[in-house]
């Protein structure tokens, strides 16, 4: 009997004892639970496995080769010299079956430029491209059109139904292949159609997912008459093509989506790649034979994802507006038309204070959407429990990368120095949370407020 | 002031509706049949050469339901798909139609009545 009591008394007090352990570990773990199942999410997260590390069986490349997440999914001189000399970008310079007719190591080295046959393979050593790495952010606002999706720089980037789903396919024939047979199975596989989907998916979550819509209450005197400008379809004419600083066109007062244009940039002087007397055809753009077209670019984006233009031509923001107040534009098709519908026949004639205002207010929005990433990538680190620590560095890095691009972009162009400040003790902070052990949550949430004041400082809340 | 506008809008439209946004020509060569991303499967059509005139400038290709006549124009890219044989894809000519051919047909905007945009043959023998 005694036995009888005891042993449930016992029994009871065990359970309660484990009910407490159970509940406190609960608590404790409560932070690294993993969250429910999201089918989006996971294919997005695979999309993004295969983008970075998938070589399709290759010569070793994969999609992050050319568009390196650290870098806004782009590559330039400064990136480039940073590379070990082993990487698969250079493979044409180590391996003998890339050595000719696959890149150009020179250009690719000094400019950033990959070498495309957009028009055919058949004769290699004389039909070919030389066009710098598009970034793929925000691609969810900038490939539709009403032709159909657009994609690369000339709109035709992608093989079969011309799609970003598709886009990966083409990419892996022109720049992952072994040999120059390009033989499917042999030299590299096509990717398959899952990983289609899951590549289109990554892709397609990258940056920004929604157009802006201007004007913003910006606080900048020079940044503020630079959106005016932009805006003014009388002056600086940008919106008509790049409404609302992004990639499409509004033209008889629809938005078209993406779209074409010949607006004269392989007719520029002094093209950076031909001065070094390499061999650089004419790029004709769109189609085969080319029609001479190349697609919107959104601006967004623009300021820390130069060389600019397809050919990377010009380096700074300030020269890219500035090309549209030159002869090579205002002589091109696109330049005629818009100056036959100016009342004043007109095409686009700025002075120097109104292209650098124009790029200002670029290198604004850019610094705007980049502290919204970081902002974004702050708040996911601090979500992250306790055990996550990969999971939160990853999200810190990416945090970082883009607050260093903020700086860069504001203080290129002598912006909003207060701001910088703020932006530079958010650096400092998100840096400290990936070191520390239990104040890594409290950091990036006092990285995120630094965030929010740097971005006070350039736009009314 | 809309009416110039409007016109601008006009002309702009027109200048970039002449580049329909068609898939990239160039890597389409290097898929092999049966593989083109979004297209194989659902607006190509695949099947065996019956027959080709080369004076028509047709083919005709069998399925198992049924047959079709396909015109084939200057415009049309006709490839010879060498995968099976581990061996580069090459460009063909009309010549390379040749009946009992294996082929795969795309069609200019996707529609069965225009030419053909492009046609790969299969070819499987050295």
């Amino acid at each position: 009997m005694v036995s009888c009591l005891r042993a449930p008394r016992s029994w009871r007090f065990r359970a309660y004892r484990l009910t407490g352990a159970s509940l406190a570990a609960a608590w404790l773990l409560a932070g690294c639970q993993a969250p429910p199942p999201d089918p989006q999410a996971a294919l997005i997260a695979k999309g993004r496995e295969l983008f970075f590390n998938e070589t399709f069986n290759g010569n070793g490349r994969t999609c992050g080769t050319c568009h390196p997440e650290n870098n806004n999914f782009t590559i330039d001189p400064a990136f480039i010299a940073a590379l070990p000399k082993n990487d698969p970008l250079f493979v044409a310079e180590f391996d003998p079956n890339l050595k000719q007719n696959f890149e150009n190591p020179r250009l690719m080295r000094e400019f950033g430029l990959i070498l495309e046959n957009l028009d055919g393979f058949d004769d290699l050593a004389n039909k070919f491209v030389m066009r710098g790495v598009p970034h793929v952010l925000a691609l969810r606002t900038s490939v539709g059109s009403d032709q159909g999706p657009r994609t690369g720089w000339s709109g035709d980037g992608a093989p079969g139904d011309r799609s970003l789903r598709s886009f990966a396919v083409g990419a892996v024939i022109q720049h992952f292949t072994k040999t120059l047979n390009r033989v499917a199975g042999v030299d590299f596989r096509l990717p398959a159609d899952a990983e289609l989907d899951a590549l289109e998916a990554f892709m397609l979550s990258l940056g920004r997912q929604q157009e802006l819509r201007l004007p913003l209450p910006l606080k900048g005197t020079v940044a503020k008459r630079g959106q005016e400008i932009f805006l003014d379809d009388r002056l600086g004419k940008c919106n008509i093509c790049h409404s609302n600083a992004g990639a499409t066109a509004v033209l008889g007062g629809k938005n078209v989506g993406n779209a074409n244009f010949d607006t004269g940039i392989e007719a520029l002087p002094d093209q950076p790649a031909r001065l070094t007397g390499e061999k650089v055809p004419r790029d004709d753009g769109f189609g085969v034979p080319g029609d001479r077209t190349f697609n919107i670019a959104p601006l967004v984006e623009a300021a820390d994802a130069g060389p600019f233009f397809h050919n990377n031509a010009i380096e700074t923001i300030e020269g890219a507006v500035g090309f549209y107040d030159g002869e090579s534009f205002n002589d091109s098709p696109a330049g005629r038309l818009l100056a036959s519908m100016d009342p004043e026949g007109k095409g686009i004639e700025l002075d120097g204070t109104q292209i650098v205002a124009i790029a200002a207010f670029l290198r604004i929005v850019n610094a705007l959407e980049n502290i919204r990433q970081s902002i974004d990538f702050l708040e996911q680190s601090a979500r992250q429990g306790f055990f996550q620590r990969q999971e939160s560095a990853t999200l810190l890095g990416r945090a970082l990368d883009e607050t260093a691009d903020s700086i860069r972009v504001l203080s290129g162009g002598g912006l909003h120095p207060q701001a910088v400040m703020h932006l530079k003790e958010a650096e400092r902070l998100a840096n400290e949370a990936g070191h520390s052990l239990f104040s890594r949550t409290r950091l990036a949430r006092a990285a995120i407020r630094e965030q929010q004041q740097a971005r006070a400082q350039m736009i009314e809340q | 002031m809309r009416t110039p506008f409007a016109v601008m809008g006009l002309t702009i439209t027109l200048l970039a509706g002449m580049s329909y946004a068609h898939g990239q020509r160039a890597t389409e060569q290097f898929i092999p049949l049966g593989h083109s991303p979004g297209l194989s499967g659902r607006y190509t059509y695949i099947g065996q050469i019956a027959s080709a005139d080369a004076q028509q400038r047709t083919i005709s290709v069998s399925q198992a339901g049924g047959s079709h006549t396909v015109k084939i124009t200057d415009a049309t890219r006709i490839w010879l798909d060498r995968s099976k044989l581990r061996q580069t894809a090459l460009r063909g000519s009309f010549g390379d139609l040749k009946k009992g051919e294996k082929v795969e047909i795309k069609y200019q905007g996707n529609d069965r009545e225009q030419p053909a945009d492009w046609v790969k043959v299969e070819v499987v023998q050295r």
